[in-house]
């Protein structure tokens, strides 16, 4: 049944991880290779009970589990071949035959991935979120007891990712010394308050709440239709596109250059560091407060992504190459923002490896990033376009071959230009020979089913119409 | 005049190709071959006839179906469109066209029903104007300048980049001495060619003022 | 692949109009070239070098020789042709989402036209109705509009610098280039390949 009124979704049928940022500090992400389909047929029809709906919790749970497929995982389970080819082309190429899209090429090239996404084996992820290591390693090693018993699936790798602590409190804190985790997209239906700044422009200069159809299967999209989904209808709905990509973080490399650069620019380290972004190390909006940061900004939520850059096209305030506006426009091309509405993500990541507070001395060679995650009902259109046309390109920013700072595929050739003005202690500056801070390791696009759908994937009973 | 905008001329032609059964590989293939294997880079034809910003030239085989309840129908005989956008008045590059890359022309044409080749460019001038369709709406987004002025900008904008970049943070005195040095250089660089270089699948070093 | 030479697109589309519908959309024309709403939002859009419409009515296709059989047609055609930045999903997405009611008025007058919204079934419309490229020349192919227009306004502030800039005394000179530097640095892009076609 294709729901008119989005105002209300059917929260009991759609994993957790779909519909909200469980916000715990630690994560275990255990990447499966199905063996044989009965096997793993039985695997999940154990995991089955445990996967966190989006359900509204009265007490938050210890765990939660949560669960997505590879294409090459629904082959394995024997989903019928008329289904299988009726997934997005995208989605079934996977994320390393998009590398060219994607300009992962290069240091990013799947040449230099993990071993684990180099051989594309796949087929599983199952996320494990915890509030705490005990209640990780419990649900983990329940799992993998699941897992023996039934022979369903082989464990690959297991990726441990954990917030930032700072003075002994998870924070939101990325590995280059920015807060993260601001400006996730607000669609109709969803559980929590809009937030301003997170949805749509209306007319009137309001946010609104995007249509569910950006991030759910089944829902109505910002073009007024539903998106394509995969075949049968029922498998589809309430299931949403996930990918996931592994982004080490050249932290020593970032703080030599930010060092270097910031002698240079005439507003000093922080301040670039500000310009690079869009946000204060700190999290505070550059477009609210350009000369410096302010905590009454950020932890206001009224006001921490409530901006728009109608009244700096000329980058003035927060550059107009900078990575959130790059990853997130809001009304800068014009249009009333029309032209970003479909290409929102829902980003849930989170670090990994140990964190080295800044002045400490950190090396390169050693395991620390970000696992990006993003949800989306469409990856080509989304997640795919964002990082082709405005992150590693920079034509419609009107910023020419330029790539986003932070995390672009540089190859040694990219500049960043931050505008000033002709206040001799503000002037232009440009960042030039920019070498990779992020470089990929791997990762792949997942599909997230439902709960209705994972019950007939694990009993079976797929058919194609 | 719905062909041009500004100094900008939006030239469609659609010449009838000859239809011959007697021959083994008709015309249209012939063409189609030829066009295949054309330069598409600086060693263009149309980058000698140098006011051309783009140009294309296409089959078009048949009017489309769009389906019930539209009517099917076909035509009679294939046509070559060219569709081209240059700088200039029309007579001024039509003649470039058979002086400059008379034999690239021939060459195409010569599958085109009337075809008078470009021996005597007059009856060229009046083929291509016979051939010539009106243009119901010409939108140019850049319309007031030479293809020569827009390289040369292009060549203008990554130097003076560089040169930013390069002297940043230096006093105004002796930025001033060496911007008087770029200015010179930058009058006396020879005028960028029109087209891309062959080699620019492989842009992986820069050029300084690439 | 013959329709992209770096970072410019060549697409051809033709659709056919009943002919009493022709002059319809020839005073639709008439009136855009008049008014210029739609010329605004399409330079606003800035992703389109060149584009044309073209009217071949029926009795209208170039008629050389008597060998040359005479077309019989029942309908008018539309031609359209574009040189646009951008991938083919890109450039039609952003149309329908900013400008359907601009290209509504202009195809709603060929057979089968579906409306430029949803975005999907006029897509579908378009695949059907465009025909490739044989040759496409490209005299900028690193170069999208943009960093055409960029290129230019830089081009314009570096001659007017250049008037004065080596006569100033450095104070003045610094002041200057203050204000020249503010004045191109929007314009400062890289020029270069194009992202891949998707």
């Amino acid at each position: 049944m294709i729901r008119t009124d989005n105002t209300k979704i059917d929260v009991s049928d759609i994993q957790g991880f779909a519909l909200k940022g469980y916000n715990f500090p630690h994560a275990r992400f255990l990447l499966l290779e199905l063996l044989h389909c009965k096997d793993a047929q039985s695997f999940l029809l154990k995991l089955l009970p445990d996967i966190t709906t989006g359900g509204k919790w009265d007490e938050k749970p210890l765990t939660t589990l949560n669960i997505a497929f590879t294409q090459q995982g629904l082959v394995k389970l024997e989903l019928p071949l008329a289904t299988l080819l009726s997934f997005p082309l995208e989605f079934q190429q996977g994320m390393k035959a998009r590398r060219l899209i994607l300009y992962d090429t290069g240091k990013n090239d799947p040449a230099n991935w993990d071993a684990v996404w180099r051989e594309e084996r796949v087929h599983v992820w199952l996320a494990v979120y915890a509030q705490g290591l005990p209640a990780l390693e419990d649900t983990c090693a329940r799992i993998l007891q699941i897992m023996e018993h039934t022979h369903g699936a082989k464990l690959l790798q297991a990726q441990d990712a954990c917030s930032i602590y700072l003075n002994n409190q998870p924070t939101s804190y990325e590995h280059f010394g920015y807060r993260d985790g601001f400006g996730n997209p607000d669609f109709k239906g969803a559980e929590r308050e809009c937030v301003p700044g997170q949805g749509k422009l209306a007319k009137d200069g309001s946010w609104e709440a995007l249509a569910t159809g950006e991030f759910l299967l089944g829902y109505a999209d910002e073009a007024g239709e539903l998106p394509v989904a995969p075949i049968p209808h029922l498998l589809a709905r309430n299931g949403t596109f996930m990918v996931y990509r592994k982004m080490h973080q050249n932290v020593a490399a970032f703080r030599k250059y930010l060092e270097e650069k910031g002698k240079l620019y005439s507003g000093g380290k922080e301040k670039l560091a500000s310009k690079f972004v869009g946000r204060w190390r700190d999290g505070t909006p550059v477009e609210l407060s350009p000369e410096g940061e302010d905590k009454s900004i950020v932890a206001d939520d009224n006001r921490n992504t409530n901006f728009t850059y109608g009244n700096d096209l000329g980058g003035l305030r927060c550059p107009i190459g900078a990575h959130i506006r790059r990853a997130n426009p809001r009304d800068a091309f014009g249009f009333n923002g029309q032209l970003i509405n479909r290409r929102r993500i829902m980003r849930r990541g989170l670090p990994y490896g140990q964190y080295v507070p800044d002045g400490q001395p950190v090396n390169d060679q050693d395991e620390r990033g970000i696992i990006f995650m993003a949800l989306n009902a469409s990856l080509f259109r989304q997640f795919e376009f964002v990082q082709q046309q405005w992150i590693e390109y920079g034509n419609d920013a009107h910023q020419g071959n330029d790539k986003d700072l932070l995390t672009g595929n540089h190859a040694g050739k990219s500049r960043f230009v931050v505008q000033g003005t002709v206040d001799a202690k503000n002037p232009a500056f440009i960042c030039a020979q920019l070498p990779n801070f992020v470089e990929l390791r791997g990762g792949d696009y997942f599909f997230m089913p439902s709960l209705t759908a994972l019950q007939m994937i694990a009993s079976g009973t797929v058919d194609p119409r | 005049m719905a062909n041009e905008s500004g100094q900008v001329y939006g030239l469609t032609i659609l010449s009838p190709i000859i239809e011959d059964e007697r021959l083994d590989i008709d015309h249209t293939t012939q063409l189609r071959w030829y066009l295949a294997t054309l330069p598409r880079d600086d060693t263009s034809p149309f980058a000698k006839v140098s006011s051309t910003y783009l140009a294309r030239l296409v089959v078009l085989d048949d009017v489309v179906f769009v389906g019930k309840p539209a009517c099917e129908e076909h035509l009679k005989s294939r046509y070559l469109i060219f569709e081209t956008n240059f700088d200039g008045d029309l007579d001024t590059y039509l003649r470039r066209m058979a002086s400059e890359v008379g034999e690239f022309v021939d060459a195409v044409w010569k599958h085109c029903v009337g075809y008078p080749g470009v021996g005597n460019s007059d009856a060229f001038v009046a083929y291509m104007k016979k051939c010539q369709l009106k243009t119901t709406f010409f939108f140019a987004d850049v319309n007031d300048r030479t293809v020569t002025d827009t390289l040369r900008a292009l060549q203008t904008q990554s130097a003076l980049t560089h040169f930013i970049e390069r002297n940043q943070g230096k006093p105004p005195a002796e930025i001033q001495k060496l911007f008087g040095i770029f200015l010179e250089r930058l009058k006396s660089a020879p005028a960028p060619l029109p087209g891309g270089r062959a080699d620019e699948k492989s842009v992986t070093e820069g050029r300084p003022h690439d | 692949m013959t329709n992209i030479n770096g970072k410019a697109y060549a697409m051809n589309a033709i659709t056919p109009m009943k002919p009493w519908k022709t002059p319809l959309l020839r005073l639709f024309f008439f009136v855009l070239g008049a008014i210029k709403p739609l010329q605004a939002d399409l330079k606003n859009l800035s992703f389109i070098h060149f584009a044309r419409w073209v009217i071949v009515g029926r009795n209208q296709f170039p008629l050389l020789s008597d060998k040359q059989p005479r077309e019989e047609l029942r309908y008018d055609y539309l031609i359209f042709f574009s040189n646009f930045n951008g991938t083919w999903n890109q450039y039609i997405d952003a149309f329908s989402a900013v400008l359907s009611r601009g290209l509504n008025l202009i195809w709603r007058w060929s057979e089968k036209f579906p409306g430029s919204t949803p975005v999907t079934p006029f897509k579908g419309y378009i695949q059907r109705v465009q025909f490739d490229t044989d040759y496409y020349y490209n005299c900028y192919p690193k170069a999208a509009t943009n960093d055409v227009k960029a290129a230019l306004r830089v081009q314009d502030a570096l001659n007017d610098f250049a008037k004065t800039s080596q006569s100033l005394s450095p104070v003045e000179f610094e002041k200057a280039y203050l204000e020249f530097l503010a004045r191109v640095q929007p314009d400062l892009g890289s020029t270069g390949i194009a992202p891949v076609g998707t």
